[in-house]
């Protein structure tokens, strides 16, 4: 083997940890192809592709706060400072490498479970070698607290490296159940600040359709199209009363939208902590030879799915879209509202 | 008792949602730059905050954190009843610059 003698350390540690990541879940329990571990592997696909998707959600979000931070300007005559923009940007940057790490691990996972022998595929080596690099690059929105959790991620890698160096198939799959924990802890420090991703967004985007409503500057008659659209009718709203006694419906369902976006992000949220800790909690039970009960993907994982597909539809058209573009300042007159 | 960066939350978030309100309320283009140099320094305040570590358990930031609580709950009163806009730009004046000297104390830790 030529190229292994001339290979970095580094480089050969990534390859052993490419195969080690591939072998672990299947070996995991004395050298065996379990029915256990192909069932974690399968979970963890589902667990890891909605985290995937719970930050894609984010970034989405953090990409519509950006331009909503563009309206203001236009709206009330609100600068938009470069200081503000610059920490959304960075936030959004953070955010994106959370879900390039989610994604790393969906595909990881998804060649353990194609996995039918001890073959490491390249696309399983390529995948395990990416998600070294997604931990490495990771930078901390809460440096003392999370910092532990990133630790412990390197460790487990580290750990499984090691063990595959020495041919212990039980303790590398000990090191991907370190791991899967690691994450877990991981999301449960930064969740809070997911909530208050979502709650800015919230406050913004709520506060300025109220402002347009109530500044005459949206068109109510769309209320009418579920009496009209079976008839072939185009609403036309030209009475003032009517079209005020709709703007307060209007802005009635802007608070109950926004109301239910909160609930359901933080359902969201609360199930995907949920779901890590028990797609975390099987795979340590498979890492030390124990029977696993349930195979199915954790039941929580509904409500990652219906919060984070009301933004998929704007993840494809916003997510790679540039910052907003705003004025260099904002026209002093353009403040005044009713 | 809220943590510094829910505090910092109430601030930035009860002048978001009353923004609208309160530009309008404002009758001199004096006013309408103070109160959206409050509005843009409370945004920072939050954003600045965001990605850094929170030490509740420092006492400077607990104190800080009582005091922005305490006037947080005035800084609702006096956006939702608005009485004189000028006396409420100078109420959130204040109540902005805790919230600054806050951030400023969290991302020196």
């Amino acid at each position: 083997m030529p190229n292994a003698r001339v290979a970095t350390p580094r480089a050969r540690r990534r390859a052993i940890a490419a195969s080690v990541l591939l072998a672990c879940l299947f070996f995991a329990g004395g050298c065996k192809t379990s029915d256990d571990a192909a069932a974690a592997a399968t979970q963890l696909t589902a667990t890891a592709k909605s985290l995937t998707d719970y930050y894609s959600a984010l970034d989405t979000i953090l990409a519509q706060t950006d331009q909503l931070n563009a309206v203001q300007v236009v709206l009330y005559g609100i600068p938009y400072d470069d200081a503000t923009k610059a920490q959304i940007t960075d936030t959004r940057a953070e955010i994106q490498k959370r879900a390039a790490l989610a994604k790393d691990l969906t595909d990881l996972a998804q060649n353990f479970a194609k996995l039918t022998g001890s073959t490491a595929s390249t696309d399983a080596s390529a995948s395990a070698v990416q998600l070294e690099t997604e931990v490495e690059s990771l930078k901390l929105t809460k440096s003392k607290m999370g910092s532990d959790e990133q630790n412990l991620m390197k460790i487990a890698v580290g750990l499984v490296v090691t063990a595959i160096q020495e041919h212990k198939e039980r303790e590398a799959a000990q090191g991907i159940s370190k791991f899967t924990t690691a994450l877990n802890g991981f999301f449960t420090k930064e969740a809070p600040d997911y909530i208050s991703l979502n709650d800015d967004y919230r406050s913004i985007s709520s506060s300025l359709a109220k402002s347009l409503l109530q500044n005459g500057q949206t068109d109510p008659s769309s209320f009418f199209k579920v009496a009209l659209d079976p008839y072939g009718l185009t609403p036309e709203v030209t009475d003032s009363k009517l079209r005020k006694d709709i703007e307060k419906l209007a802005e009635a369902q802007v608070d109950q939208t926004s109301a239910d976006l909160q609930k359901s992000q933080q359902d969201a949220t609360d199930s995907m902590e949920k779901s890590l800790k028990q797609m975390a909690d099987r795979i340590v039970l498979v890492a030390n030879d124990k029977p696993m009960q349930a195979r199915t993907a954790p039941v929580t994982l509904a409500d990652v799915e219906k919060w984070a597909s009301q933004f998929t539809t704007s993840t494809q058209s916003t997510a790679t879209t540039t910052p907003a573009k705003t004025p260099a300042s904002p026209a002093k007159t353009a403040t005044k509202t009713k | 008792m809220q943590t510094a960066l829910s505090e910092l939350e109430t601030t930035y978030f009860t002048l978001q949602a009353k923004i609208g309100m309160l530009l309008a309320a404002c009758t001199t283009q004096g006013q309408r730059d103070a109160l959206t140099t409050q509005y843009v320094a409370a945004r920072s305040a939050y954003w600045s905050c965001v990605n850094k570590a929170f030490h509740d358990d420092d006492p400077a930031v607990v104190a800080l954190t009582t005091q922005l609580d305490t006037s947080n709950k005035q800084l609702k009163t006096d956006v939702t009843q608005l009485g004189n806009i000028n006396t409420t730009i100078n109420n959130i004046t204040q109540v902005v610059t805790i919230g600054a000297s806050l951030a400023a104390k969290v991302i020196a830790l």
